[in-house]
């Protein structure tokens, strides 16, 4: 009865922590992929049709709009106490702000921007359609409406 | 020197404890896993900005130019904001506007059969809006006429509604 001679046999851990540590890896991405200017909780519309913004857009610039009509302005696009625009006059005069500065920076007339509107579904379309036409009078041209792509709802 | 006369008699195998680090990898996938909540994909629908005037009065039809037709649907909201009604008809044209309901599959139809009538020329869809009409609905109708195949689509608020 000697134990001498026994080999212990030892489990090959290696394998499952770099599996585990990419699994890490995913889950951490996944969970910073979350854009600042489309942070605000707003409920969404679903759609079918909607697509990815194109790939020539040079620059971006979300609008989120609650049910109210009211323009809730992210941390990064707060101007001083400024948090969010009540009325279309403050929405142009805003947007009027912006696209100065763009021209500026750009050396160019034109308005290059995308601009996204993200409304709540909620929303009427009376209050939208002003905030568009307050898009219109600054001078942008590209204006889209974000939804929720059909499906990817939770 | 020393060191490389020492041999391979001297040689340990050095032990890494993977058991800890394997522990905190599971607390660190259990916490993301927990966490883990995935954001619904969001897009895009194109759409025409609103023209500087509204109205103006009715276009003439151009049978002979290559100018895009248009065609205008109406929509009128009840009080909560949903589809009541829509009729759909040509800019210009003699014929009355066309009632569709609260359909959107009637709706989509049409505007198939209006597109297929005019495609050698294209066409261009102003949706004029009743202001009490919710957004989920706006964006429905416009989801159907992007499906439909109009990619020139302007949402504007139709007379009176303000």
């Amino acid at each position: 009865m000697s134990h001498g001679n026994i080999d212990r046999g030892e489990p090959n851990f290696t394998p499952l922590l770099d599996l585990v540590l990419q699994l890490i890896m995913f889950f951490m991405l996944s969970a910073n992929f979350v854009m600042e200017q489309t942070a605000v909780e707003i409920r969404l519309p679903e759609s079918i049709a909607a697509k990815a913004v194109e790939k020539t857009a040079e620059s971006i610039f979300f609008l989120n709009i609650n049910k109210e009509g009211r323009v809730i302005l992210t941390p990064d696009q707060w101007e001083g106490d400024v948090h969010t625009l009540d009325n279309p006059i403050q929405v142009e005069n805003y947007l009027r702000r912006r696209a100065n500065e763009e021209k500026r920076r750009t050396k160019s007339d034109k308005l290059e921007t995308v601009l996204i509107l993200r409304v709540d579904r909620e929303t009427e379309f009376r209050r939208t359609f002003e905030i568009m036409n307050a898009c219109r009078r600054v001078g942008y041209e590209r204006v889209q409406l974000r939804a929720i792509l059909h499906g990817t709802l939770d | 020197m020393s060191r490389r006369h020492r041999g391979h008699a001297e040689h340990i195998d050095p032990d890494l404890p993977i058991t800890p680090m394997l522990d905190m990898s599971f607390q660190l996938l259990a916490f993301f896993i927990m966490t883990f909540k995935p954001s619904p994909t969001e897009g895009q629908l194109a759409m025409q900005l609103p023209p500087p005037e509204q109205g103006g009065g009715a276009a003439m039809p151009d049978p002979f130019g290559d100018k895009p037709a248009k065609f205008i649907v109406r929509v009128v909201a009840n009080n909560n904001g949903q589809i009541a009604r829509m009729s759909i008809k040509e800019e210009g044209a003699a014929a009355p506007p066309i009632d569709l309901g609260a359909d959107l599959n009637r709706y989509m139809n049409a505007l198939k059969e209006s597109l297929q009538r005019n495609k050698d020329k294209g066409a261009k869809l102003t949706l004029e809006l009743d202001g009490r009409l919710l957004h989920e609905y706006v964006v429905a109708l416009m989801d159907h006429a992007l499906r439909a195949g109009f990619s020139d689509i302007s949402p504007i608020l139709a007379s009176g509604s303000d």
